[in-house]
């Protein structure tokens, strides 16, 4: 990933004129010190500082702290951000761009392989389309870093994709050393196979089949550990098992290499969910979750979290009627950390950090919200080492703020991955991403006021 | 939904709303202290100044901002239920793509969970519209989102205005549908020809039965009675406005062609791409109820949704209010208030944006005479806000209609 150069390609009809004064897009992450001075910084792991300095170089953070008490190296490109608000780039921990591109056309979506509902062999990473103008978008609401999933179809729906977004291929896009969650539902969508007269037609069901592949991976890893016995202790006679690589995938499950993201929204779906990770000892985090509030306490006595989507209203479909902006506060209340996730295309990549500020009118603490954008996504996808807050040592992925991060008035100005500039309101190009028209920029009307 | 206590908390009493931010959208200067003063259900007074007294015999309300009643001026809320099973979703009878004679008061459903939910976001007042899917969809009415008679409202109870509009629906939806079945409409071509036909008929009919009623009315000739083309004759008179769903600026354009051609009363919802297309807009004089900017990309129609749509067409000198719409899956609604409070982050001032969700709303609709405004006489229906209206951290605290609390906020 070394000197790659930034490029977000406009996907779709943008005319070459355009696509060459996209400018605020390519800035490449390189070796040159960057110092971001002047704003309130919000690290997230610790408190705000109100007049701060970050020093960036070769695409982490260095420093932060408060002006005067941190060193600016020489020649560093200092910016000057007085009057703005900086935090850590938003971690989306549930979406579908670049496999559910658009506009939504079937041609293009590739989220839910139909074919049956165990797929764990399916990665994420062969259908997702860099150039989905999505991703872009995504820049445009602060989002720098993606859990890219499979859909809810499925019992099991494949393996995910950790990215961050910037890059032109998902080489590109992928995180250094990461092998991705494995996506699994329950409750009504998996059950869709019983209009085909396929299994599961139940819930019952559904968890039958999330335990056989289970019992399936303890069986497979059984026999490779003893294989792998037989070869240390220097057996000539043994042979190796066949290779099955979707169970090889839900031996790093059963591994605690891969983390599950559950698609659930029930409380007794919560509670097979819970069930389901006690039986076969695998990490888990909640996904949706609409009436975890319900079963806050069984989740919080085993340290799980909610990555919590906050849709408009309740309804679209019986498991979600008990929705409530006040669930994420309750789940706070007992102690489970919440992480807001975008389910885009159910939610829309650029107004995640609605989602939280909906939250905080439901009663939730703007601190803990703060983090659910954040630093509690990254440990949900144990990625807390690298992202989710503005420290020494973490890459240096950051957003601009013009205000206050819940205020419905405040825009992101800019977005940073690596030191890298991926979204700039000020570019032209990038504005159409942010408030939607990218595809006819030539013909879009100039607004009085600018639309600042 | 734990939040919500759906019905009227109270019987109409006599409420004096004492506000530090008052919105009457009156023709009063907006934003000041002011205090409103309610009985019997109406506005009894208005008063402006920090200095007010309370008259005695009221019981007091205070509120932050304070605004009138907000209008949804185009939803299937109420008609599309909550659960979005076939058992709950009465919006659209696509088995014809021609249904005239369909009047969403013979589908509405006051108890669904959605129809109350958005009363407290302050929507106290709604026009209920038939689905997408058919081009001609169907009889519209305006409505109540709760009142005075709960917690058992019949539709009746409810109903500001019936027969408020005829829908059409352009573009890529009605030909999905029947296209899909191999049925017309397959193209936008057959939807267009569908609608002029059944424009053209209904005419037709008009002048049979006036033609009748004028030649004495003899009972051996009178013209056979189609409770279609009946309705059609309405719109086609200019006497019930026709809406036309329509998302691409050019199915804005196949719309204004007919409403010219056959001197419609109409005007256009959704629009999706009005602001491509906004001076043909503002020169054929049409109101535009422009839609939700939080959906997702479903298809290729909305695929150049911008959060400047209502700001653009707005700045055009175009007569907007804002709609919701129609939702397909989660969420099954979309908050009015959240829509436009994403408007003015984009660049629609506050008041234009209220006036959008109020004055504006009912003069388009017709029903300025009633609600819209904080004025005297008009309905008591008043939203109590504890912070700036659009702010995603503030709170409805209190929703009025005609009088009687219908949502209050728990402590």
């Amino acid at each position: 990933m070394q000197k790659t150069k930034v490029v977000l390609m406009a996907a779709v009809c943008l005319g070459a004129a355009f696509r060459s004064t996209a400018a605020g897009s390519q800035t490449a992450r390189d070796e040159n010190v960057l110092v971001v001075e002047g704003a309130r910084i919000l690290p997230i792991t610790s408190p705000p500082i109100e007049r701060g300095v970050m020093v960036v170089k070769g695409g982490k953070i260095v420093a932060v702290g408060e002006q005067g008490k941190v060193e600016i190296p020489p020649g560093a490109t200092v910016k000057d951000a007085a009057g703005k608000i900086v935090m850590p780039g938003i971690v989306d921990s549930h979406s579908h761009i670049g496999i559910d591109p658009n506009p939504t056309v079937s041609d293009s979506q590739d989220a839910n392989e139909g074919s049956g509902p165990i797929q764990p062999a399916l990665r994420a990473l062969d259908a997702i389309d860099p150039a989905d103008p999505n991703i872009r978008m995504a820049t445009a609401g602060g989002i720098t870093t993606a859990n890219i999933m499979p859909g809810s179809g499925n019992v099991m729906g494949g393996q995910t994709a950790y990215v961050k977004l910037r890059g032109t291929t998902i080489e590109q896009m992928l995180i250094p050393g990461t092998i991705g969650g494995m996506k699994m539902a329950n409750g009504t969508n998996p059950k869709n196979y019983g209009s085909r007269e396929q299994a599961p037609m139940t819930r019952m069901a559904t968890a039958a089949l999330a335990r056989g592949i289970f019992a399936k991976a303890q069986d497979y890893k059984a026999k490779w550990d003893a294989y792998n016995k037989a070869v240390t202790a220097n057996d000539k006679t043994a042979k190796a098992p066949d290779r099955d690589l979707g169970l090889e995938a839900v031996g790093q499950i059963l591994d605690g290499k891969r983390v599950v993201h559950n698609h659930t929204h029930r409380a007794d779906d919560v509670m097979t969910v819970l069930r389901l990770a006690d039986e076969f000892h695998y990490r888990v985090v909640v996904h949706h979750g609409t009436e975890s509030c319900d079963v806050a306490d069984e989740l919080a006595k085993r340290h799980i979290g909610v990555t919590f989507t906050m849709i408009d209203a309740p309804g679209g479909k019986p498991e979600t009627i008990n929705f409530s902006i006040s669930c994420p506060a309750r789940l706070e209340k007992a102690g489970v950390k919440v992480a807001f996730n975008t389910d885009d295309p159910i939610t829309n990549s650029r107004l995640l950090l609605r989602s939280a500020a909906l939250a905080v009118r439901g009663g939730m603490s703007e601190d803990a919200a703060m983090k659910g954008l954040t630093i509690y996504p990254a440990e949900m996808l144990d990625l807390q080492g690298r992202v989710g807050s503005l420290e020494r040592g973490k890459d240096a992925d950051f957003i601009v703020l013009s205000g206050p991060p819940l205020s419905v008035y405040t825009h992101v100005l800019e977005t940073w991955i690596e030191g890298g500039k991926v979204f700039d309101r000020s570019n032209p190009v990038d504005l159409r991403y942010a408030t939607g028209g990218f595809n006819v920029i030539s013909r879009y009307p100039q607004p009085q006021g600018g639309g600042q | 939904m734990s939040v919500l206590a759906v019905v009227a908390l109270s019987q109409a009493e006599n409420y004096a709303v004492v506000a530090d931010h008052l919105y009457t959208m009156d023709a009063d200067p907006q934003g000041g202290p002011g205090l409103v003063l309610i009985r019997d259900g109406k506005i009894e007074d208005v008063r402006a100044g920090a200095d007010i007294k309370v008259p005695k015999g009221y019981q007091v309300i205070h509120g932050a901002y304070v605004t009138p009643g907000l209008i949804d001026a185009y939803t299937s809320t109420g008609v599309s239920g909550a659960y979005n099973i076939p058992a709950d979703q009465d919006q659209d009878e696509s088995t014809d793509p021609n249904t005239a004679d369909v009047n969403v008061r013979d589908s509405l459903n006051p108890e669904d969970l959605l129809y109350q939910y958005v009363n407290a976001y302050g929507v106290t007042t709604l026009q209920v519209t038939p689905g997408p899917r058919n081009p001609i969809a169907g009889t519209a009415g305006i409505f109540k989102t709760a009142g005075p008679n709960s917690p058992f409202r019949t539709v009746d109870q409810l109903t500001l205005k019936l027969n408020s509009a005829m829908v059409f629906n352009l573009g890529d939806t009605p030909k999905e549908v029947y296209g899909s079945k191999h049925k017309a409409p397959v193209t936008r071509m057959k939807t267009a020809e569908m609608i002029r036909e059944a424009l053209l008929q209904a005419t037709q009919y008009q002048e049979r039965w006036d033609k009748w009623k004028l030649e004495k009315s003899d009972p051996a000739k009178r013209p056979t009675l189609d409770t279609k083309l009946a309705a059609l004759a309405g719109v086609a008179s200019g006497k019930t406005p026709a809406i036309f769903n329509v998302y691409r600026a050019d199915d804005i354009d196949t719309a204004i062609r007919i409403g010219t051609e056959f001197h419609l009363k109409y005007m256009l919802a959704s629009v999706t791409e009005g602001y491509l297309i906004r001076d043909k807009i503002r020169q054929a004089g049409v109101p535009c109820l422009v839609g939700a900017i939080t959906q997702p990309f479903e298809n290729l129609q909305t695929a150049n949704a911008t959060y400047e749509n209502a700001e653009l067409l707005q700045q055009a000198g175009i007569p907007i209010a804002i709609m919701t719409g129609y939702e397909g899956y989660v969420p099954k609604s979309r908050v009015l208030l959240f829509e436009t409070a994403i408007a003015v982050a984009n660049g629609l001032g506050m008041e234009p944006a209220l006036r959008a969700m109020t004055i504006s709303a009912a003069k388009i609709l017709g029903i300025d005479d009633k609600i819209g405004s904080l004025a005297k006489g008009k309905d008591a229906d008043v939203v109590v806000f504890d912070g700036d209206p659009f702010e995603y951290t503030s709170h409805v605290e209190q929703v009025l209609v005609q009088g009687a609390v219908t949502y209050q906020k728990r402590q």
